[in-house]
């Protein structure tokens, strides 16, 4: 077989994998797809005339492109510490996620809701110096105002000078809470998806 | 769901074996890379001769990417006869270090627990 000639199988497992991973920048997933690639022909050139089944037999030896993918996913975002994963990265890579099934929908979510609270904290200490009497730690009977427009929100502000650093310290952790309990979620649907794996018929 | 719940008999130990395999991957992924730079296949090739730690082949892949991340591994395509480049890898100066320290904690690991399952493997019960 010459190495580069291929067949609609093969190409459509490529395709499907380049759909999965696009999540990652473009030029890794054209390296992740290319060596993936040269992997398959290998395999194929140690068989003198490869048929649709060879075929058949090296892919589902790889592995599926959703496993694959997964596994990068998992790599990739799990290996690096909490601190220095940005939210924008994570929503992209759970976007992405989101695609493929429900659980990934319900996760994206989640994640942004709370990169949402977090950045609303951000954004009333931006807001704070300009907008001293809207903004701050409103507390009352009815429960806690952070901002509103127009006229003060109800209740008594409990901060003060101190409410900015609070936002932002607040906002900070909130962002990385959020980024833990992602990874939390991504783990456990990744060993759930393993055990459902781990049920079907293997090659 | 009910193929779920049919599971658990056989769960834990697959499970156990599966989170040890998966442990044992990565050292074994950079054992592979100690004397020269290879190409994902020939670490394939190299993990299947001597253990059976891979399940499917292209979950190295994702873990040699996460390596290079780590700055415990480079890679390099290289032209080749086959008429398409391959990605090989080799182990940098901290992934020298860090599969030593590694090996070590094993080798002890391993011996403390081979100590430890001797009786068990012996099969002479005490009953």
């Amino acid at each position: 077989m010459n190495s580069m000639t291929s067949s609609p199988m093969i190409e459509s497992y490529f395709a499907a994998l380049a759909t999965q991973l696009s999540d990652l920048p473009q030029p890794k997933r054209e390296e992740v797809v290319r060596e993936l690639r040269a992997h398959v022909f290998d395999r194929l050139e140690q068989i003198t005339v490869p048929t649709d089944d060879d075929c058949r037999t090296v892919l589902k030896a790889m592995g599926t492109p959703e496993e694959i993918a997964r596994q990068y996913r998992v790599e990739l975002l799990l290996s690096r510490s909490a601190w220095k994963v940005s939210p924008w990265n994570v929503l992209r890579t759970l976007f992405r996620w989101t695609l493929t099934g429900v659980q990934g929908y319900i996760v994206f979510l989640l994640a942004l809701l709370g990169y949402t609270v977090s950045a609303s904290l951000y954004l009333t200490a931006l807001l704070r110096p300009f907008f001293p009497h809207n903004v701050g730690l409103f507390v009352s009977e009815q429960g806690i105002n952070l901002a509103r427009f127009p006229g003060p929100p109800p209740g008594v502000e409990m901060l003060g000078p101190y409410y900015i650093p609070f936002a932002v310290v607040a906002g900070y952790l909130f962002t990385f809470a959020t980024t833990l309990a992602i990874r939390a979620v991504v783990r456990r649907f990744g060993k759930l998806k393993e055990k459902v794996g781990a049920l079907m018929p293997s090659a | 769901m009910a193929l779920l719940r049919k599971e658990p008999k056989s769960e834990p130990t697959e499970k156990w074996e599966a989170q040890l395999r998966k442990g044992c991957l990565e050292l074994a992924i950079l054992a592979c890379l100690w004397e020269q730079r290879l190409y994902g296949l020939e670490i394939l090739r190299g993990l299947e001769a001597n253990s059976n730690l891979v399940l499917a082949e292209g979950t190295v892949y994702p873990i040699l990417a996460r390596l290079k991340e780590d700055g415990l591994l480079q890679s390099e395509w290289v032209e080749a006869d086959a008429g398409h480049p391959r990605k090989y890898y080799w182990l940098t100066a901290s992934g020298r270090q860090k599969v030593v320290s590694m090996a070590q904690f094993w080798n002890s690991f391993a011996a403390n627990l081979n100590g430890l399952l001797k009786p068990v493997l012996n099969g002479k019960g005490r009953s």
